[in-house]
């Protein structure tokens, strides 16, 4: 029986809650697949409420009179009370076939509006700043000594720091160097440890990406294909981390961020056709640094605000609903009269997420998010 | 090595761009004075077009494109016009920013150039879009350049007012919700508003920093006390660049960090403005990152305490901060604690081994796959100036794949320009891993690439 069919057998005849934590445990081990995840962060505060539309709050059309006509013909239903904008057909098909959650009104409790800040917390997971360690290069360190992390960027960003695990990679169109100056290099590092452990890395990365170097760059659907590529593998890498920017929208919010989530969604579909058979066991978290002003601002656009939504897809996921407390848009409802009000964490639900699928314990979780205990909803199917 | 020929070589890599051949010898005469000497007005090609000439030739392919409209030309022509518009944007976005990078390379006041940069990162605007592709640079030439060695404050009332971070950062277009334009015109039914966005980087970035003691409220007041700063339509109005809309302008007085700001139109966000380049959050705020971006990335509370002190002497006089920084005996340590960001990279290796002519295309390319492209930071916060955002095993990999294809196409002496820029002893190392190389690619690629050079 595969491992899906036998869970849902389970489902069926017994309440998961309950059987939930050994059952579950028992039958991961059975899995000779690794369990990855792919983190993805969107850099610029998404608008929620124009990606995970409210519809049935009076006070959304109230506050964004222009804004909300501009794609309420086409939204993509999902509950009685939200849809999705028009430009996520892939993840709405994730959804409809119950492996995507969007999760609204999230925030990681930072409690200001500077997307460098706000994206230094999100990365880091904790309740003060600290550059140097990320949640998942925290719980990278609670996983085997073989699990292999990779970020899609130049250099380890936040959320990855304090691994070792981690390595980086990053679409290049320059023809490698010859062997013997490696070598040589490798020579010249004696004595520096960061250039020496940088090389090593670099050349390990270099062998494992092989030749999946695209020749395109940058773009966030060639950089999640290669990524699918680079996870596709018993022997392939278990977690990433890809980013994406461009959601600080201000102005003309209708057509940029159209093309944005345009961009997530082919982005997502990409990730998933690579990883084949391993979409499975995957799971990837989508979230941004904060949300933006309820009410629409002077110029087709929206200012920085504070509660904002999330998405946990992939075959691993036990979707199809949304997830999260919806507290409102009416003026009281409101975080100091403007924002979203967050009423749940991203922490925590990311929490839930590594102690459901990389089986990591409370005790553990602890260590990754010092200040947000996971939540005990069912995620992972 | 000698003491005054590593303070040459710490002169001319720490706080200049890595050493042209002859420069240690100037330098070793008298390092300060040296680097004192370079704080001179930068040069740019004067030939280039400016902002005001960007928008002219902008507008008359506006123009083209509604005669276009209007006479139903075949869609071939129109794409043929919309194509030398292109071509038009992308070839000035890549000669102004070659310009700078260029000049920076050849120049003999490098140091000069490096506080450009500094300045233009911290002012950070994207080209992005069409308008800013085109106009993104001249923020540089115009704002920080001119104001390069004056008070700070007259280059945050320069930038704030130049057209391309005005468009950057959607000012251009956020007006008072009871300026006369919302109460009286039309208009405001189609929701004319504020919008927040320079507002906020102005406090958060340009000034007193994200811990710089602000609040929401005081970034809705500075928003409203800039309302109406605009840019000129040059296609429906007679004017380029900066202009000030009165009817946008919210009007009352403005409270922001506890002062009144009663003055009215335009005064009242450059009196605002001043207040904030003169707030001693914003001396604290630069000093650190002056020190950082010059020094290390851990800056010593002493130098900076140095540099804020003589902030507040000079009034923020950014030419006399800088003269305390070259002074101060605590920039002059033998640790290399910088590791440069790959633009520096390259701009030291060029000096290094100066080239007749450096191609835009390759100069693009090189930059784009170093993840540093000009003005392609994508954030009002620039580019990162720590070294954990550049040491990537990626990027080290790259910049060794540069270096070698680079050193295969040029035939130099390593070991002159080691002593040309480093003037490391035979102790070194490196010094071994040049002169023994078993090829002068290779002797070039374990100089560049030597941890040296990396840092400064």
């Amino acid at each position: 029986m595969k491992r899906r069919q036998f869970i849902k057998t389970l489902g069926a005849s017994a309440s998961l809650v309950l059987l939930q934590t050994p059952a579950l445990a028992a039958v991961n081990k059975l899995v000779s697949k690794p369990k990855k995840i792919v983190w993805v962060v969107l850099r610029g505060a998404m608008d929620s409420l124009h990606t995970i539309v409210p519809i049935t709050d009076k006070n959304y059309h109230v506050l964004r009179p222009k804004l909300a006509p501009s794609i309420a013909n086409d939204l993509l239903p999902l509950s009685t009370d939200f849809a999705f904008h028009p430009a996520l057909k892939h993840m709405h098909g994730l959804y409809k076939s119950k492996q995507l959650l969007p999760i609204v009104a999230v925030g990681s409790g930072y409690p200001r509006r500077s997307h460098f800040d706000g994206q230094d917390y999100l990365e880091s997971g904790l309740s003060s700043l600290d550059h140097d360690t990320g949640w998942l290069g925290r719980a990278l360190n609670e996983m085997t000594a073989n699990t292999k992390a990779l970020a899609v960027a130049n250099s380890v960003p936040i959320s990855m720091r304090s691994s070792s695990k981690v390595s980086t990679w990053y679409p290049s169109r320059l023809k490698d160097a010859d062997e013997n100056i490696y070598e040589a290099l490798m020579n010249l590092y004696q004595n520096d440890e960061m250039l020496s452990s940088r090389l090593q890395e670099g050349l390990n990365t270099q062998e494992m990406a092989g030749n999946t170097s695209t020749k395109k760059k940058g773009k966030f659907v060639d950089l999640a294909k290669s990524c699918g590529k680079l996870l596709a593998n018993n022997d392939g890498v278990d977690c990433a981390m890809l980013e994406v920017g461009g959601w600080d929208t201000h102005n003309n919010q209708t057509v940029r961020l159209n093309r944005q989530l345009e961009g997530l969604d082919q982005g997502i579909a990409a990730l998933q056709a690579e990883l084949g058979e391993y979409w499975q066991d995957t799971v990837v978290i989508v979230a941004t640094e904060f949300g933006r002003t309820a009410k629409e601002n002077g110029t087709g656009g929206t200012d920085h605000g504070t509660g904002s939504a999330m998405f946990i897809a992939g075959g691993a996921v036990q979707g199809g609903k949304v997830l999260g407390d919806w507290p409102g848009l009416a003026k009281e409802q409101l975080f100091n009269n403007r924002d979203l009000m967050p009423t749940t964490s991203t922490f925590s639900w990311i929490g839930a997420v590594l102690q459901q699928h990389w089986q990591l314990d409370s005790k553990t979780i602890a260590n990754v998010f010092p200040d947000n205990p996971a939540y005990t909803t069912q995620l992972i199917s | 090595m000698s003491t005054t020929n590593s303070k040459a070589t710490i002169a001319a890599n720490r706080f200049g761009l890595g050493a042209k051949p002859g420069e240690l010898e100037l330098a070793k005469q008298n390092p300060k004075k040296w680097l004192a000497a370079q704080l001179t007005p930068v040069v740019f090609d004067q030939n280039l077009p400016s902002s005001n000439d960007v928008f002219l030739q902008l507008s008359k392919y506006q123009a083209i494109k509604r005669q276009n409209k209007k006479n139903k030309v075949s869609e071939e022509q129109d794409k043929k016009d919309n194509k030398v518009r292109q071509k038009f944007i992308q070839t000035t976005y890549r000669k102004l920013a070659s310009d700078t990078f260029v000049q920076s390379i050849n120049s003999d006041n490098s140091l000069a150039w490096r506080l450009l940069d500094f300045f233009s990162n911290h002012f950070s605007v994207s080209a992005n879009g069409n308008v800013m592709t085109a106009i993104a640079a001249t923020l540089e030439r115009e704002a920080i350049a001119a104001n390069l060695f004056n008070n700070f404050e007259d280059m945050l009332l320069a930038v704030s007012k130049h057209p391309a971070m005005l468009t950057y950062l959607n000012n251009e277009r956020s007006f008072g919700p009871n300026s006369k334009l919302a109460t009286k015109s039309k208009k405001a039914k189609k929701g004319v508003g504020l919008n927040e966005n320079l507002a906020r980087e102005i406090l958060e970035l340009h000034t007193l920093g994200v811990k710089g003691g602000y609040s929401q409220a005081d970034v809705i007041e500075l928003a409203k006390g800039i309302t109406g700063w605009s840019v000129a339509n040059s296609h429906k109005e007679d004017a380029t660049g900066f202009i000030y809309r009165a009817w946008g302008k919210e009007p009352g007085n403005r409270v922001l960090l506890g002062k009144t700001y009663k003055q009215k139109g335009i005064k009242q966000g450059e009196a605002m403005l001043k207040g904030l380049a003169n707030h001693p959050n914003t001396a604290k705020f630069i000093c650190h990152k002056l020190v950082k971006h010059f020094i290390s990335d851990n800056p010593d509370s002493q130098l900076v305490d140095i540099l804020v002190k003589r902030w507040q002497e000079t009034g923020g006089n950014i030419k006399e901060v800088m003269l305390a920084l070259i002074n101060s005996e605590q920039a002059w340590h033998v640790e290399q604690e910088k590791f440069k960001t790959p633009r520096e990279f390259l701009q030291s290796t060029y000096r290094a081994l100066p080239q007749n002519t450096i191609k835009f295309k390759q100069l693009f390319f090189t930059l784009n796959t170093f993840g540093q492209q000009p003005f392609q930071a994508g954030s009002p916060a620039g580019f990162s100036d720590e070294q954990q955002d550049w040491d990537g095993g990626n990027a080290l990999m790259s910049k060794i794949d540069w270096t070698t294809l680079y050193a295969s196409r040029i035939r130099s002496n390593a070991e002159n320009i080691m002593n040309n820029t480093l003037a490391l002893a035979s102790s070194h190392n490196t010094y071994k891993a040049v002169v023994r190389a078993e090829s002068r690619k290779q002797a070039l690629v374990m100089l560049l690439m030597s941890p040296e050079f990396l840092r400064r």
